[in-house]
């Protein structure tokens, strides 16, 4: 039974992009087709653009990115916790307190750190 | 239907010396924040106040003292509770109260002075703990973790030092790579006996033996990649390529630490395995465990490497790190020698007495390194202690000390450990490995004696800086090698409780 | 449906298949034609708000503009950059709209009606719906433009901060309904969750505004600063992908407020009639959008410093606080694992609420403050700046 609704979603993965690659093929077959030099650069407002955009950046994202994976895998321990509290005693509470509370460290220390300002 | 557990069935109190530790270590990171720039000395007294009471809560334990509940394991069998989880923890509580000490001043000159510094150590100090508590596979994977991550940040504190970025790199990266064999292998054991608790894995193994399945192959597999994976951590050849380079990059303090706790948890881990889990793992027609005669080709080939490559160094860090992994080869006669029926108990505790010795010998020597080091962190050499002895006398003194014990001369405390080691050995009928560690020990004196030759016996301007946190930590190291070493059966009271919970 | 395949001659499997495959098509279809009546909806409410009149000439109240716009986008020259990194770049529109309507294959629209009722449906949200991140960033990267470029790192950023309120939040209905079924936990909503968790639905749509891109936080594709984002480089049917993932985006966070904290299809007679539970779900989820729009044309758009800080300092510690408040209150009401009837959840909601009006009242007591203290700050440093100067001007008299 549970597997028959995941056939549901397996075709749903199948089938979903046939659905949203119609209208695109349908776009490519009637729409014109008139490139030129200038129509292929980068749109930059205008100006003619220096250089490929594939260049070095800001470390900053990174370390967001990083705080979040800390808290993301952290949050996937949460959902069996989450789906068992009725049958768990105080017992549970009592550990997804401290589970959080070391998340919470986690928290104060980048905070302080500085590494969630935007300079 | 699951039986829905209560907060008394983790039975914490048996775990109270990690627990402390686990907590102290959380708040210290957090109050760390708070501490102004020039005041970390706060920090580091926090840390050895930290220490030092999961210290005095072990040593209690340890001594019959107080009853923490041990025995009984907790966590539900993943952390057991027993005389050598105790021992494994003082060993590894009193490296790193050494590793505070040691660090404090050398960082402060080295302008290296960051609160993160004692925080990461005592996390680090926390995985050694574990992994002498683990009851489980998955214990063991997740105590590593927490032993060796710190330890790969630490190696790379003196971050504007290209060597020191050199040696937390590839300490990453064969770390991530030892830590994937022992996933891997851990894995495999699962796959052969349906359980990662050390009591299933051992009751697995006599029913896989009984019936003679195929399986029992896979198990083979999965053992040789864990001890793959755990000689990686405790520097043993063939998996050793990373010790020289990482002790001579990383700081000299970090080092002093690393050195010893890094082995600890190593050892510990080891001696858990194969005692707890698969002391029974003997294939038909022979009469000691699967394991034993690999475990013991490594420790011949890890002596013999370890000590040859160390007669031809010339700075003291390399020189150290080979003797690192000399030393790790004679632990490994004991571990092998675990894999007799009968003989493990005895074992077992050869192995805590002589990583007990090692720990503070092995500190001490890193801390004579830290004081002889300059602040741009070179002047390692063997030729920069020239002399030292008319310097610092009392710093050469200590030093000839460390050497000679580790060296394994009479009335210190490494003689007492290659005593418990090599009887293990012979109690274990491993004559030919047992006679080559007392011929390598031969070659090491060699060396060892060296260092102390260039700081007596030659001319030169050895010079060095102490101040008294640092001499503090090398008394108590050189005070420490000469009690274990003159009342050797402080080491064996220590380990006299150390039994093996099955087979054995 | 089954039964008359069956009758025309196919085996029971593979009649069970294509009944399947056709729910799937109806299921999918009616999302994407949503999306026109949607836009419709926006246009004309975003109108409104502007003093407008909004879309008002193709059809009775132009409510065929948005089939007129879909011809004329198909009909759209595809402009592509020469640069592009062609297969992130072609998939991107593709995985931005399908992460969306992926949500769609477990939503219950009654009690009958549902395409999959997974046992793990709300990680399957959050793992689907995480998906557009990545097809924003792929867009991003692929496109080699700078300020696309520039936009994906801001994606980066903004979707996975505030994916992490947002996902605290989905653990508040797990809890308190104790299944991942989202048809579970519509069921167990004798009172709607709304009631009893207001502060975990403010803050569930708010994180979910930002993950949308939209409102407040659409800094992805501000105008003004990186003209449209991470979509700049595409035209044509494939920009149209775009622009129907993100309406489609924001209407499905709509029914899932509505499903997961608005009881769902439940209301009168639901459970007997049963289309009439698809009315009370769209009834709800329209309103739920309604409400979005209003906040998309009310605020103005957040600086990235504030949007970060908001999130990471406020949003998330609020989020854990919340989740540990409603977690103690349930444990320590008797028989919370047994609610089968109005009755039974009238007591618990009415604790929770009260709990969560005094949680209202001390963030709202804490905000005044962190104000106040701020613009102290503000008004001490202006005050040294202004000191200088009529110090001149005295001087000068």
């Amino acid at each position: 039974m549970i597997l028959n609704e995941w056939v549901f979603v397996g075709l749903f993965f199948l089938l979903g992009p046939v659905l949203l690659v119609v209208p695109i093929a349908l776009s490519k077959w009637l729409a014109p087709k008139r490139p030129t030099p200038i129509k292929q650069d980068a749109y930059e407002c205008g100006a003619e653009p220096v250089g490929l955009a594939w260049k070095q950046f800001r470390a900053e994202y990174y370390i967001f990115a990083l705080v979040f994976l800390v808290f993301d895998v952290e949050l996937v321990f949460m959902f069996p916790w989450a789906l068992a509290y009725n049958k768990l005693g105080l017992f549970a509470l009592f550990e997804m307190v401290i589970f959080v509370l070391l998340l919470v460290v986690a928290l104060v220390y980048t905070w302080r750190k500085g590494a969630l300002e935007w300079s | 239907m699951f039986t829905v557990p209560s907060l008394s069935d983790l039975n914490l109190a048996a775990t109270l010396p990690a627990t402390l530790l686990a907590l102290g270590a959380s708040v210290l990171l957090v109050l760390d924040l708070f501490v102004p720039k020039g005041r970390k000395a706060l920090t580091a007294w926090l840390a050895l106040a930290v220490l030092g009471v999961s210290l005095i809560v072990a040593l209690l334990s340890l001594g019959d003292v107080v009853d923490l509940g041990t025995g009984e394991g907790a966590f539900f069998g993943l952390y057991i509770a027993d005389s050598f989880t105790d021992a494994v923890s003082v060993i590894v509580l009193v490296t790193a109260m050494l590793g505070v000490a040691v660090a404090y001043n050398y960082l402060e000159r080295t302008g290296m002075q960051r609160g993160e510094y004692y925080v990461l150590l005592l996390f680090s100090a926390l995985g050694a703990m574990l992994m002498g508590a683990a009851g489980d596979l998955v214990t063991v994977f997740v105590a590593l973790e927490l032993l060796s991550i710190p330890l790969y940040i630490l190696s790379g504190f003196r971050w504007r030092d290209e060597g020191s970025e050199e040696s937390a790199l590839k300490y990453f990266i064969l770390g991530a790579f030892a830590s994937g064999f022992l996933v891997y292998g851990i894995a495999l054991i699962y796959g052969a006996t349906g359980t990662t608790a050390f009591g299933g894995i051992w009751a697995a193994t006599r029913d896989l033996l009984a019936a003679d399945a195929a399986t029992k192959y896979v198990l083979l597999l999965g053992a040789g990649m864990v001890l793959a994976g755990l000689g990686f951590k405790v520097a043993a050849v063939p998996f050793h390529m990373w010790t020289p380079d990482v002790y001579q990059g990383a700081p000299t303090s970090v080092v002093a630490y690393m050195s010893v706790a890094a082995k600890v948890g190593g050892f510990a881990a080891l001696v858990r395995v194969l005692a707890w889990g698969l002391p029974d793992f003997v294939l038909s027609g022979q009469s000691a465990a699967a394991w034993q005669s690999t475990v013991w080709l490594i420790a011949a080939l890890t002596m013999i490497l370890g000590n040859v490559v160390a007669v031809a160094q010339n700075n003291l860090k390399r020189l150290l790190a080979y003797s690192s992994i000399a030393h790790a080869g004679y632990i490994l006669i004991a571990v092998a020698a675990m894999g007799t029926a009968g003989v493990a108990n005895e074992a077992a505790r050869a192995v805590v007495i002589y990583l007990m010795a090692y720990a503070f010998t092995n500190v001490g020597a890193f801390a004579v390194i830290v004081a002889v080091e300059r602040d741009d962190g070179g002047h390692t050499d063997i030729d920069n202690v020239r002399g030292l002895a008319k310097e610092q006398p009392v710093l050469a003194a200590s030093m000839a000390v460390f050497m000679l014990s580790l060296a394994g001369v009479p009335l210190t405390a490494g003689f007492v450990g290659k005593w418990f080691v090599f009887k293990a050995g012979l109690a274990a009928d491993l004559v030919p490995v047992t006679v080559i560690g007392v011929l390598t020990s031969a070659i090491s004196a060699y060396y060892y004696l060296r260092v102390i030759w260039f700081m007596y016996f030659e001319e030169g301007e050895g010079k060095a800086q102490i101040a008294w946190p640092l001499a503090w930590g090398i008394s108590v190291a050189a005070i420490g090698t000469l009690i274990l070493g003159f009342f050797p059966y402080l080491l064996s009271d220590m380990a006299r409780g150390i039994a093996l919970a099955f087979g054995g | 449906m089954t039964g008359f395949l069956q009758d025309i001659g196919l085996s029971y499997e593979l009649a069970v298949l294509v009944a399947k495959a056709l729910g799937v098509a109806v299921v999918g279809a009616f999302g994407l034609l949503w999306t026109l009546l949607g836009i419709w909806i926006e246009r004309k409410v975003a109108a409104r708000f502007q003093d407008r009149v909004g879309p008002n000439r193709v059809g009775p109240f132009g409510l065929l503009q948005s089939i007129a716009d879909a011809v004329k986008i198909i009909l759209k020259e595809d402009i592509m950059n020469r640069h592009v990194d062609r297969w992130p770049y072609n998939l991107a529109p593709i995985l931005s709209t399908l992460s969306v309507m992926l949500i769609w294959a477990v939503i219950p629209f009654t009690a009958a009606w549902v395409g999959a009722d997974l046992n793990v449906g709300v990680l399957y949200l959050v793992a689907v719906g995480s998906l557009g991140t990545v097809a924003v960033i792929m867009a991003g990267w692929s496109s080699n433009n700078k300020y696309a470029l520039i936009s994906a790192f801001r994606a980066v950023a903004q979707l996975i901060s505030y994916e992490v309120p947002m996902v605290i939040s989905l653990l508040v209905p797990v809890m308190l309904a104790g299944s991942l079924s989202v048809q579970a936990i519509v069921k167990s909503q004798h009172i709607a969750y709304l009631f009893a968790v207001p502060m975990t639905v403010l803050i569930f749509l708010i994180s979910g505004q930002a993950e949308n891109g939209r409102g407040p936080f659409d800094l992805l594709e501000a105008e003004s600063e990186i003209v449209a984002g991470f979509h700049i480089e595409y035209s044509g049917m494939k920009f149209g992908m775009f622009y129907v993932g993100e309406f489609l985006h924001a209407f499905t966070l709509s029914v899932l407020t509505a499903l997961l904290f608005l009881g769902g299809w439940q209301g009168p007679l639901a459970e007997k009639i049963i289309p009439l539970g698809f009315v009370y779900l769209l009834l709800k989820s329209v309103f739920v959008y309604f409400v979005l729009i209003w906040v998309r044309m009310t605020l103005p758009r957040v600086r990235i410093d504030h949007l970060l800080n908001f999130n990471w300092k406020f949003l998330v510690p609020l989020s854990l606080i919340n989740l540990l408040v409603v977690a103690f209150l349930w444990k320590l009401m008797p028989d919370t694992d047994q609610i089968n009837s109005f009755a039974d959840a009238l007591g618990p909601t009415l604790v929770l609420f009260l709990a969560n009006v005094v949680m209202f009242a001390g963030v709202a007591w804490w905000l005044r403050e962190w104000a106040r203290r701020d613009r102290e700050h503000i008004e001490a440093r202006r005050a040294v700046v202004a000191e200088p100067a009529e110090a001149t001007a005295a001087a000068g008299d």
